[in-house]
Order: structure tokens, then C-alpha cells, then sequence
């Protein structure tokens, strides 16, 4: 399974690429068992805001900073934070 | 009068999604409601105002003590002391700054043009590399250190931020493809033209720079952006290097950052530019009069490309210089960046 997760948008407007593969990252599929890309509201319009694109598998979805929340939320930071 | 509470794009996913058919139609008519409200607030203003009233400011500043509920706690409202506070401080005279800029410029009063109270959010998230406006006020993160410093710093970000407020006053763009990018743009050149007037710098003195201080020490760049010279204002091994084209040939066509809004603002950031450099002295009095008057005109369409807001300042050019080397100067500058022939 793999993730990937990119960044853009921001006053700066700087991109943010990240990837995770379950084959080297035990949490991952955990992580992505309580998530539901299909419930994801769509990104406001919100200026200078920061918005994620979502890839698992294929599945792919974008979400503006002020909706994410939860699991998402959490399988996002996961997923960029192991990019530093 | 109705305030909004709910912001619009909470509105617009509500009326768009929401399960309950009846809290549809309840969002759709707020939405058309406020849109109304926008546009009559633009052709008439609340109250009339004489052209000798002072305007006077009020501003509230919170705090979200490193978390993300908005508006957070308040720590400074207008007329109050300073705080021990520097982030506070800064933000409530950027905000101080920029209330007096658009008044002494182009007699407007605040964000709407009606005394709009004036709310800001710092110390906002964690490590949080970012300011933004969201439709009701704005809100600025401290920085990580590593790549960017506090947000509250420079006046032009305050400027950027608080002229998006602006523009959902007036021309409303839609913050996608190339109306996002003049979004993007209008808040550029409003906040450039802040600092320089902040600064008394005519426009061959000004630096034409984007979050100049912003990047943190050892970040290899000058700014976020550059209005004189786009794709130069950054080369750095994390941030990469600044993407922004200065012409049509190089437009980038992307689906991130909604388009790539903060990318192609390149374009018409280098034409006011050229045209503020090709009518000289101070660019807030002429090049941004007639970028103000094409914003907040009301003929503007929301999801205006390039070519029709190129066509607009040229007509405002008109409109305040007739025939004069002023509206060449703003003609000359869209050839210059490809957008007209």
C-alpha cells in the first residue's frame, strides 16, 4: 500500500511531496483502515490556505486545511512528517 | 442586518452537500443573500461618508495559544495599550498601517469600505508556516525557524492578507485559474504598495519584493516573491526555487494550489510593475488608483481571465487619464507580459 500526500497553496505557495509505503512503514495501513476518502467535503475557497492532495492506491482526493480533521488529519501529518 | 457568521464556503459546502434538503435551500438563500449584500455595499455605501471624515480603525487581536480554534483568545482591542507581547503588537500596527494606507490613498474606510472591524488571529498551530484570510478575518502562524520566521513581521503579508478581504468586498475573483491568480495578484500589489507607502518609496526606489524577511536565516532567497523580477526571489535546496513566470509563454497549468494561484499571479504582478516603473514616482498614486478603481468599480466579473482584467485597468486607465501616457504605460505593460498583443 502507499500513500502520497502533497502539500500546496499557503501564502508562500511552496509545494510539499511525501510518500509512505507499508512495506517500510508498520503504522501506515493502520492508519489508513480508519480513514474514508469518499466522506471528504470538498475545499472551500479559503484564500492563502493550505490544501492536501491525497493519494492511497490510486484513490485520490483534496482536502483544504480547515476540513482536515481526524483520521485523515492524522494519516496526513504521519505521511509528511516521515518526508523531513 | 445579517452578519456572517457562517463563512461562505462553509455555506456553499452546506448547500452543496448537506443531507437535509431543507438546510440546502437554507444555505443557497444565506449565499445569494450575502452575495446581494456585497454587491450593494460596493454601489452604495453603508453610509455616506464627507470627504474630510477620518476614518478611524478598530482592531481586535487573539490569540490561539499555538492552537487552531479561530477567532482565539483576545489579548488586544483598539485603543488598548501594547501587550508584552511583540507578535500582538506587530500585528495590530500592520493592521494600523494598512487601515491608514487604504484611507489615505483611496478614502476607503477598512475591508469593506463601510468601517469593517479588523480581526486577527496570531500564534496560530504549531511550527505553523503560513497566514491566511478566511473570509471573516485573518490569521498568522509563528513559523517553524527553520525556513520561515514569524508571519506578524513584514507589513506587506498584513497588506496581502487583509487586501484579500478587499477584494470578497468587491470584485469578489474566484480563487481558481486565472481569476485566483489576479486574486492572488491584487493582494500582492496592495501589499507592496503598503510598504512602500509606509516606507515613502517611489516605485524605482521600492524593492517590488513579496515576504521580504520572511525566510529564516540561512534559506537561500531574498523574499516569497518578486513583483520586478518573477522566478528570482528564492533558490534553495528545501524550498526549491521560485516558480513564478513574469509572461504568457511560460504559464504553468497545474491543478494544485487551485490552479496554480500563487504561480501565474507572476504575470499580472510583472505588469503592474511595468506599468507602475513606465509611470514613475510614487506607484500607489496612479498604477494603483486605477488597479484600486478596477477591483472596486463593480463592473469587474468575478471570474475575470487575465485578458478581461487587462481590458478593465486599461478602461479605469482611461476613465482617470484619458488618452495620457498613463494608459499607455498600462497598455504597454500587458504586451510586456504577453497577456494582450
Amino acid at each position: 500500500m502507499k500513500v502520497k500526500v502533497i502539500r500546496s497553496g499557503g501564502f508562500a505557495g511552496l509545494e510539499k511531496h511525501a510518500e509512505s509505503d507499508s512495506a517500510r512503514d508498520p503504522m501506515l495501513a493502520r492508519l489508513v483502515d480508519r480513514v474514508d476518502l469518499g466522506s471528504v467535503p470538498p475545499p472551500g475557497r479559503i484564500p492563502d490556505q493550505f490544501l492536501y492532495e491525497i493519494d492511497i492506491d490510486g484513490d485520490r482526493t483534496t482536502v483544504g486545511e480547515a476540513q482536515l480533521n481526524g483520521p485523515l488529519r492524522e494519516l496526513v501529518h504521519h505521511v509528511l512528517g516521515r518526508a523531513r | 442586518m445579517r452578519c456572517h457568521i457562517v463563512p461562505p464556503h462553509m455555506l456553499e459546502r452546506i448547500a452543496r452537500d448537506a443531507g437535509d434538503p431543507a438546510l440546502r435551500a437554507r444555505a443557497r438563500r444565506s449565499l445569494v443573500l450575502s452575495s446581494a449584500q456585497r454587491t450593494e455595499r460596493r454601489l452604495f455605501p453603508a453610509s455616506p461618508t464627507s470627504p474630510t471624515e477620518d476614518f478611524v480603525p478598530n482592531r481586535t487581536i487573539n490569540d490561539a495559544e499555538h492552537g487552531e480554534s479561530l477567532p482565539g483568545k483576545t489579548v488586544r482591542k483598539e485603543g488598548d495599550a501594547a501587550t508584552g507581547d511583540k507578535v500582538v503588537n506587530q500585528a495590530y500596527d500592520w493592521l494600523g498601517v494598512t487601515f491608514d494606507f487604504y484611507e489615505a490613498a483611496y478614502r476607503r474606510n477598512s475591508i469593506d469600505g463601510a468601517g469593517l472591524k479588523m480581526v486577527s488571529t496570531v500564534h496560530y498551530g504549531e511550527e505553523y508556516d503560513n497566514a491566511f484570510w478566511n473570509g471573516e478575518q485573518m490569521v498568522y502562524g509563528d513559523g517553524d525557524g527553520r525556513l520561515f520566521t514569524d508571519f506578524t513581521g513584514p507589513l506587506d503579508v498584513t497588506g496581502h492578507e487583509l487586501t484579500h478581504g478587499v477584494t470578497q468586498y468587491t470584485a469578489n475573483l474566484e480563487y481558481y485559474g486565472q481569476s485566483g491568480a489576479l486574486n492572488e495578484s491584487v493582494s500582492d500589489v496592495f501589499g507592496s504598495l503598503i510598504k512602500q507607502w509606509h516606507l515613502k518609496q517611489t516605485a524605482d526606489a521600492a524593492d517590488w519584493l513579496i515576504g521580504q524577511g520572511l525566510l529564516a536565516k540561512g534559506v537561500h532567497g531574498v523574499a516569497l516573491r518578486s513583483m520586478k523580477e518573477p522566478g528570482t526571489a528564492y533558490d534553495d535546496p528545501q524550498l526549491g526555487k521560485d516558480p513564478q513566470p513574469a509572461h504568457m509563454d511560460h504559464y504553468v497549468k497545474t491543478h494544485s494550489d487551485n490552479g496554480g494561484v500563487h504561480i501565474n499571479s507572476g504575470i499580472p504582478n510583472h505588469a503592474f510593475y511595468l506599468a507602475a516603473k513606465a509611470i514613475g514616482g510614487n506607484a500607489w498614486e496612479k498604477a494603483g488608483r486605477v488597479w484600486y478603481e478596477t477591483l472596486t468599480k463593480g463592473d469587474l466579473e468575478s471570474d475575470a481571465d487575465f485578458a478581461g482584467f487587462a481590458a478593465a485597468t486599461v478602461a479605469a486607465a482611461k476613465r482617470l487619464y484619458g488618452e495620457g501616457s498613463e494608459t499607455t504605460a498600462v497598455q504597454e505593460a500587458w504586451t510586456g507580459v504577453g497577456v494582450s498583443q
